[in-house]
């Protein structure tokens, strides 16, 4: 109880000095170092989340004296692992060095440093070099980590140690080298599913799966996908980035309504603050909505801070909703740039179908009767044999059941069947249940996600007040099955 | 030189020999014997040790998996051609930086674009189409199996059928009759449902048979076809329109789920 009740002192004492200067960081870094002792004595991972979570508002403020400050602080001075990570940070301001070396020397003992502190230094490095875009430092930085992190096999170090792995993928990422690490990601992978480390597994899978995906290898990813062992998401942001990965797989794959559902679940989970995610899967959503043929709301493209960003997929929408082929090819050459860099330039050419399919739509609709050769004006098919085509074409729609029409090939035109009313048939009912199953679903979700405080303090029931307690609940079922008898 | 080496190149050009014959049962033989004498050499795939030689021994490697599957492709073995396919993967992808551009490759890349396309599966076409750089996809070969697919999901098979007429390499022909077999399979399926009735010299033009006899045949394997006065009439195939009835089954087992789900709560 009152190791709680200091915390709860710290945060706002953190929150005041957060605006302050780096004495003061230094302070921070402190009470984070103290939190997470405390949290490996105690073996409770929460504490060493909340130490991540802290450390990462402070990454702003984080400078080179502070952190060798820090280092002096915590670690053994003269250990080979302090000697590395000291040559990672640049030697400025002798001053703040000295003043902040000189208190820390009245205060703090020499100690036997634990591997928990030892990895996240580490971490703190890792995060400042990336942070000043010392690539290569990162890299080798996150390397030699990764390195020690083989021999440590405790529940408190893995959050730690998925934070590293992660900016480690990011550092060879930012350096164009991903393709090197895929054998050691694996390996990664393999022992973490040893030592049953769900946080690490979910990490190391997501990030063997955005290198695959970067390097467009789906088939890969998705053998990987399929075969690693799935269980309850543990972190929030792991689970949007997974499910980001399987809607990418799934659209290439031309499996839609599956994707669709990942990309818009990735979009609704994302935390506000990840914007770039959000567009992303946006962009990627909208485009898998169009090639299943129906067409996005257009307060989709007006949410607020991508509307740049979603310009393209907007008119890229409007192309396909009006099913004009040319408007669509102008627009798919405009932006082909976006688009490549997007990567999504060859599901853009899978769109051209669908605005086919929409024009023949509209067509159909307005017309009761209308002649092939109409029909090919219409729809701008740009072939030597239009007509031909459109009749193939509107066959084929036809028999997919995009629309309701017959041909005429003597007289050659097409008539379209009267629309029948909806609600006589099936289609209500359909849509009522899948809305329904998604709502319990989410109850059931939500009641699953329910924490409660631990439970230690309690004291064991007796013997005696647990017998009382089976004799009331008897009692009470007996009692509700004579009720159930009774309204029988 | 590397005597192993020698005596594989030696091999391989009896094999081209062979080839160029057309006398595909000496080249199957010969094939296999080279197919063993490759594994003896370190430096190729999954391996890929450095080897002094190793330049020459993987660019011999990769020429003779190319023959193979061209030769796959005459004798008509679509199973070879994938085995094939896939043992030549590794040296146009994981080699690629080491060894300059095979000139055969992109024909090789188009084959097997047309073949997953031929055999219907589309989603390992695309895939393998995310593969390919954007230089890759200018190319005439590639080019004309994304033209194709393209003509496949659109529904413009008349376009599929002419294409056949510009094809980039002769080795093309043999996928694209089967191609064919399948297009006319498929605007069968479309006429069914698109069409009261044809009639036969229409039905003849549209499922592009040179000839009426051809046409008979084809129908008779279509037993809910007709053919009356000239006409053929679809509309046997469009008879059994689903009866109105209310599916039972389905509805308790969503209404039982609900009352379940609903007493859940709390």
């Amino acid at each position: 109880m009152t190791q709680d009740i200091e915390m709860k002192e710290q945060q706002p004492a953190l929150s005041n000095s957060l605006s302050t200067t780096a004495p003061s960081t230094f302070q921070n870094l402190k009470e984070i170092a103290a939190l997470i002792e405390v949290g490996a004595y105690a073996r409770e991972v929460r504490r060493i989340v909340r130490a991540i979570r802290w450390t990462i508002q402070l990454r702003r403020k984080l400078k080179a004296s502070v952190l060798s400050a820090f280092l002096n602080h915590v670690l053994v001075p003269g250990s080979e692992l302090q000697s590395r990570l000291y040559s990672h940070l640049p030697k400025e301001d002798e001053q703040d060095m000295e003043l902040d070396t000189a208190t820390s020397a009245t205060q703090a003992p020499a100690k036997h440093p634990l591997p928990e502190l030892e990895v996240y230094c580490c971490l703190l490095v890792l995060i400042f070099l990336i942070d000043q875009k010392r690539y290569s430092e990162a890299k080798a930085c996150s390397s030699a980590s990764i390195a020690r992190l083989k021999n440590l096999n405790r529940r408190t170090v893995d959050v730690l140690a998925s934070r590293i792995y992660f900016y480690y993928s990011l550092s060879y990422e930012l350096t164009g080298d991903l393709a090197e690490i895929r054998g050691n990601l694996l390996a990664l992978h393999r022992t973490a599913t040893l030592r049953h480390d769900e946080l690490g597994q979910e990490t190391l899978l997501n990030l063997l799966l955005r290198n695959y995906l970067c390097y467009n290898l789906y088939d890969q990813a998705e053998k990987l996908r399929s075969k690693a062992p799935r269980f309850e998401a543990h972190s929030n942001q792991q689970f949007c980035r997974y499910l980001f990965y399987l809607g990418k797989i799934r659209t290439i794959q031309l499996e839609y309504t599956d994707a669709k559902e990942s990309l818009l679940q990735a979009a609704r989970k994302a935390p506000d603050a990840a914007l770039g995610f959000r567009v992303i899967c946006n962009k990627w959503a909208v485009i898998v909505r169009l090639l299943l043929g129906e067409i996005p709301e257009r307060t989709i493209f007006m949410q607020k801070g991508m509307e740049k960003a979603l310009r393209p997929y907007f008119e890229l929408t409007n192309a396909v909703r009006v099913g004009d082929l040319e408007l669509f090819k102008k627009v798919a050459d405009k932006f082909s740039n976006t688009f490549s860099s997007d990567r999504t330039d060859n599901l853009i050419v899978r769109l051209r179908h669908n605005v086919i399919r929409t024009g023949l739509r509209n067509i159909s609709i307005s017309y009761s009767r209308i002649s092939l050769a109409d029909v090919a004006k219409k729809l701008r098919l740009d072939s030597p044999n239009p007509i031909a085509d459109a009749e193939s074409i509107v066959a084929k729609a036809i028999r997919d059941g995009a629309i309701d029409a017959t041909l005429d090939h003597a007289n050659g035109w097409m008539v379209s069947k009267e629309t029948g009313d909806i609600y006589s048939t099936n289609e209500p009912q359909v849509a009522f249940n899948s809305r329904i199953a998604f709502c319990l679903n989410m109850h059931n979700d939500a009641v699953r996600a329910l924490r409660f405080p631990p439970n230690s303090d309690k004291e064991k029931e007796s013997a005696e007040k647990r017998r009382e307690r089976q004799q009331q609940e008897q009692e009470l079922a007996k009692h509700i099955a004579e009720d159930d008898d009774d309204d029988f | 030189m590397d005597p192993k080496i020698t005596e594989v190149s030696q091999a391989f050009e009896r094999f081209k020999a062979a080839f160029v014959r057309n006398d595909f049962d000496k080249c199957s033989e010969l094939l296999s014997q080279l197919k063993v004498l490759l594994t003896k050499f370190k430096s190729l795939p999954p391996l890929f040790e450095e080897t002094p030689n190793a330049i020459h021994e993987l660019t011999l490697a990769r020429d003779i998996y190319e023959h193979a599957v061209v030769l796959s492709v005459k004798i008509e073995d679509l199973d070879a051609f994938e085995r094939d396919f896939f043992q030549l993967k590794p040296y146009y992808t994981d080699a690629c930086g080491r060894l300059p551009q095979s000139p055969q490759e992109y024909l090789i890349l188009g084959l097997n674009l047309l073949r997953l396309l031929v055999q219907n599966r589309i989603a390992e076409f695309h895939t393998e189409l995310e593969l390919l750089s954007a230089i890759a996809l200018e190319n005439p070969c590639i080019k004309h199996a994304v033209e194709l697919e393209q003509s496949f999901m659109e529904g413009a098979y008349n376009r599929v059928l002419s294409a056949r007429k510009t094809l980039p390499h002769e080795t093309y022909d043999y996928f694209m009759d089967l191609l064919a077999k399948t297009v006319r399979d498929e605007i069968a399926g479309c006429n069914e449902k698109a069409y009261d009735s044809l009639s036969v010299n229409d039905a003849q033009q549209i499922l592009l048979f040179s000839s009426d006899q051809e046409l008979v045949e084809y129908i008779k394997e279509h037993p809910e076809w007709e053919i009356k006065n000239g006409f053929v009439y679809f509309k046997q195939a469009r008879e059994s329109e689903p009866c109105k009835e209310i599916p039972s089954l389905q509805l308790i087992n969503q209404t039982l789920s609900y009352a379940r789900e609903l007493e859940r709560i709390v």
